[in-house]
């Protein structure tokens, strides 16, 4: 094949994937589950994803309250619109794309 | 004559302008001169430039300078020739003239030019006539003044050719030159570069550029030394500082004792590359340096030791100052312990840094853990480990592996200080795991014994470590800076986050009829949370914020030979 699997030695990825430690938490919480080679890549690209969200909704939030500092409450209210009932996430997520 | 000799010295070295210049004398028809001196001065000018443009390098300056002074000369020559012959003056014969009397010098000989130099006012040929005869023979003989004068010479173009021809002779010898050539060619330049045609054609190169030049080893030496002081410092600002007036000397004494009572001592794992490239000549005064702060440690530890292993302080005592020597000196120089440095040798090739690390954070260990029996059990296992990285069998090694454990940690500790950043990456035994922590802090700020039991491995800790990847990348996209609160609720909201993760991705395998997760009901999971849509696909996602070698394995490309990797 033209490419392979593992990464030569010499290339440092930036902003690398914990892959094991995906794999380990996927495994703790369902030991019965298998995880794909490649499905832990889009593990970490919907992690990153939802971070950003996070970061950003929080932000958002910090700055409406005129503050220069996130605080624990921003981020707690940014976390309410991702796990709450689905819907207003939605919006949300359709607005920010 | 010196010409002749000159002259079948530079045919044979190489054509050079003399040469050039007799053979278009030879070969080239008279022509009358049309105006006297000014096209005499640009023939020979004309002449000299071609000549001079075919070289290409140093030769080039010579002959910018050789130029520089055949014009003057040839103005001087001029000056003085056609009061006697003017009507002869051609070319040719100015040319002949120049062969004569300019100087024999070839490139390498930049001498003619320097002298003829400093001296404006008299007349230059005769001048470098009487010094050409010199030149050749008393070349170290030129006089330091010549440098200044050199320094100070001719206005403008001169000036600049001068600066040249001085910077030449500069290279030649090898001088370190400023940027400015600007008298900077010495005498003692001057002098040597006589003789020196090719023998120095490396030295030039460094001394013009010091910043290439390869440095002695010293300096690694010296560091060595800054190295072992910062310990020593360390070391004794660490335990009672009342004592460490006094027990650096007191103990002294009692430390070569023991040194040469320690039959050997283990091997200085990672030091001995560090030490092989250490100069032996700063060995004594840091070996001294390191007994000091070892012999301090050994106090501190001393009577901890006591209550362990009475018999085995001596033997502590001495490893740790041989271990000091050996980490600060060349092995020659150690007198004390020769056996036992033979046999840190053959230790040393073979250990590798781990091994290193379990003694320091032994080290460190001891250093902070006031308690005696878990720093006895601590050594038990570091020495232990130690004992599997270590090949040699020595008659003592039983015993001293024990106490070797505690002189590494302790000797090691202090140099651990300065060397902490490059040893934190590397995992430590099992047995360091307690210890692990250790290197993580400055010495200097936590002290309170840790009576921590090495068991099991909190669940916790690689969880965090993982989690604080994308905590730090919450950081990052915020852009604003965050309370220590906020981030503990960023992990927890990570926490729940993959919570939420596995039992969609488990509903979705189910749903599929699968007990295997698959890159499509992560899809499908993005689909749902709207980042993946009609507009947006997973491959542009996978696109922006992965990194190519990632992409590589994720989207399916065609290759040649009709084959697509990732394989579908």
């Amino acid at each position: 094949m033209a490419f392979s699997t593992t990464v030569s030695q010499r290339k440092h990825i930036k902003r690398k994937a914990p892959r094991g430690f995906l794999k380990r938490v996927f495994k703790r919480q369902k030991p019965h589950l298998r995880l794909e080679t490649s499905g832990d890549l889009l593990v970490h690209l919907n992690c990153l994803l939802f971070v950003r969200r996070l970061a950003e909704e929080s932000r958002m939030n910090a700055f409406e309250s005129k503050c220069g500092v996130i605080k624990k409450e921003h981020v707690q209210a940014a976390a309410k619109l991702f796990f709450s009932p689905t819907q207003p996430e939605l919006r949300g997520m359709k607005e920010n794309c | 004559m010196a010409e002749a000799m000159a002259e079948s010295y530079n045919r044979d070295s190489e054509p050079t302008t003399r040469t050039l210049l007799r053979r278009v004398l030879d070969t080239a028809d008279t022509l009358t001169p049309r105006r006297r001196r000014s096209a005499r001065v640009s023939a020979q000018k004309a002449l000299l430039e071609t000549p001079s443009s075919r070289r290409l390098s140093s030769p080039t300056k010579m002959n910018v300078r050789r130029r520089s002074h055949r014009a003057r000369s040839i103005g001087r020559l001029a000056h003085v020739h056609t009061s006697g012959n003017l009507e002869e003056q051609t070319p040719r014969t100015l040319l002949k003239n120049i062969l004569l009397t300019a100087p024999e010098s070839s490139v390498m000989m930049p001498e003619s030019v320097v002298k003829p130099v400093p001296t404006p006012q008299v007349v230059q040929s005769s001048r470098r006539e009487s010094s050409r005869g010199s030149l050749e023979l008393q070349l170290p003989e030129l006089e330091p003044p010549t440098t200044l004068a050199l320094g100070l010479l001719a206005p403008g173009r001169r000036k600049q050719r001068q600066r040249l021809s001085v910077f030449q002779q500069g290279m030649d010898q090898g001088l370190p030159l400023s940027q400015e050539p600007r008298g900077n060619g010495s005498a003692s330049s001057l002098t040597s570069s006589l003789n020196l045609t090719f023998a120095t054609p490396l030295q030039p190169q460094s001394a013009q550029r010091p910043g290439l030049a390869r440095r002695p080893p010293t300096r690694r030496a010296v560091d060595v030394g800054a190295f072992l002081q910062d310990l020593r410092d360390t070391s004794l600002a660490l335990a009672s500082p009342g004592d460490s007036l006094r027990t650096p000397v007191a103990t002294l004494p009692t430390d070569t004792v023991l040194e040469d009572t320690q039959p050997f001592s283990q091997p200085l794992i990672g030091r001995s590359p560090s030490v092989y490239h250490s100069l032996p000549c700063l060995s004594h005064t840091e070996a001294e340096d390191a007994k000091r702060a070892v012999s301090h440690r050994t106090q501190s530890s001393g009577p901890r030791l006591q209550n362990h292993n009475p018999g085995k302080p001596t033997q502590l005592l001495a490893g740790k100052a041989k271990k000091v020597d050996a980490l600060a000196v060349s092995f020659p120089n150690n007198s004390s312990a020769v056996s036992g440095e033979d046999g840190v040798e053959p230790l040393q090739d073979g250990v590798g840094e781990e091994a290193e690390e379990r003694m320091e954070e032994s080290l460190s260990v001891s250093k902070v853990v006031a308690t005696t029996g878990t720093q006895g059990s601590v050594r038990m296992e570091k020495s232990k480990g130690h004992r599997e990285m270590t090949e040699a069998a020595e008659a003592k090694e039983p015993e001293g592996s024990s106490g070797a454990s505690l002189e590494l940690a302790s000797s090691t500790t202090e140099f651990l200080q300065a060397r902490r950043p490059q040893f934190l990456e590397p995992a430590p035994p099992p047995s360091a795991a307690v210890l692990s922590s250790e290197p993580l802090e400055p010495l200097s700020t936590r002290l309170p014994p840790r009576a921590r039991t090495p068991g099991p491995r909190p669940r916790q800790d690689p969880h965090k470590t993982g989690l604080s990847h994308y905590v730090k990348l919450f950081s990052f996209y915020a852009k604003m800076p965050m309370e220590k609160a906020a981030l503990e609720m960023v992990e927890k909201c990570l926490d729940k986050y993959f919570q939420h993760l596995c039992d969609d991705l488990e509903v979705f395998a189910a749903h599929a009829g699968r007990k295997t997760v698959r890159p499509e009901d992560l899809e499908l999971l993005m689909r749902r949370q709207g980042l993946v849509n009609d507009q947006v696909s997973l491959h542009v996602l996978v696109e922006r914020h992965l990194p190519l070698e990632y992409r590589q394995l994720l989207i399916p490309c065609a290759f040649s030979g009709n084959s697509v990797f990732p394989a579908q």
